[in-house]
């Protein structure tokens, strides 16, 4: 048990709040859709979306879980200009475990989004081959102006220790 | 579809390639320009044998696939979902699902992503195990 230490024991509770300057707008979302290849009219045709039940068009439901946008933060050498821990644990590589999202209500064009990351958990484990790893679990919460619940995102990453064969 | 899907129901196959322009797109819808989504140099460098695809990408086309089968009065309340291998710029995944559970208007979904080889054939898993909540009848959340 060597990857975690009391440095790593620490970073649990640790929080970054990230709010968009402005609402999503209704081009985020079309944009968005087109990336992915949906093209469900709900995302551009305000009378389907009424027809459906929604006060008018709304944005895909992942795409608040996607917090680059909200972070204003400056672009890195390898391009990144988003959120992240600046975890550094030498002699491991990252991996990404996986993704939980719950979703509360679809976004709309005027929503301004809050999104709060908390740490929420760091545990050791050791792969089937035998290398050590640890486990980092963080949540993201996305909320509205008004402070309503939009969605939740917990985020597994995983260090694997580079030289851990036992 | 407007009845309640039954277990055991499968969910229409959705397959989806992600060429260099899908990723080039996605990456500017997301604000995530890491280069290792297009550059090729810094992939070499990084000893991959092409740009990787976002997984995140997977979250959106899992949910396509539920609102198209499921129609716009249905609501994705909850997506899980972990990831197997990378998947490259030029492969397919192949997402399928079947219902395991059904309460009331709640219908429960497990879903996994299969990367496609070049030859039509299964490569290897992507994403798995996916699962998801749909609520059937409604076109928004709780909180609406």
């Amino acid at each position: 048990m060597t990857l975690l230490t009391d440095e790593i024991r620490a970073l649990v509770g640790r929080r970054k709040v990230y709010t968009a300057p402005e609402p999503f707008g209704r081009a985020a979302g079309r944009y968005y859709a087109l990336a992915v290849g949906d093209l469900n009219p709900l995302y551009t045709d305000d009378e389907a979306a009424r027809a459906a039940g929604l006060p008018g068009v709304t944005l895909p439901p992942t795409l608040v879980t996607e917090t680059n946008q909200y972070a204003g933060l400056p672009i890195d050498e390898e391009g990144y200009a988003g959120h992240t821990w600046d975890l550094d644990i030498p002699g491991t590589r990252q991996v990404r475990g996986g993704n939980k999202y719950t979703f509360h209500r679809r976004i709309r064009p005027d929503d301004v989004v809050t999104a709060t990351w908390e740490i929420t958990g760091v545990e050791e484990k050791t792969t089937r081959s035998g290398a050590d790893m640890l486990i980092v679990s963080s949540r993201a919460t996305y909320t509205d102006a008004d402070g309503g619940p939009l969605a939740e995102n917990e985020e597994t990453l995983v260090f694997v220790a580079l030289e851990g064969a036992k | 579809m407007s009845a309640l899907p039954s277990v055991g129901d499968r969910v229409p196959v959705l397959e989806k390639t992600a060429t260099a322009v899908d990723l080039i797109a996605y990456a500017g819808a997301t604000w995530d320009w890491h280069r290792i989504h297009y550059d090729p140099e810094f992939v070499a460098a990084k000893q991959l044998p092409a740009p990787i695809v976002d997984g995140q990408v997977y979250g959106a086309w899992f949910v396509q696939q539920l609102q198209d089968w499921l129609g716009p009065r249905c609501f994705v309340e909850s997506l899980e979902f972990s990831f197997r291998n990378l998947m490259f710029a030029g492969e397919t995944m192949r997402c399928e699902g079947v219902v395991s559970a059904v309460e009331g208007d709640r219908v429960t979904v497990d879903l996994t992503g299969t990367i496609v080889g070049r030859d039509g054939a299964d490569d290897r898993v992507g994403v798995a195990p996916v699962t998801a909540v749909v609520v059937v009848g409604r076109a928004d959340g709780p909180a609406a």
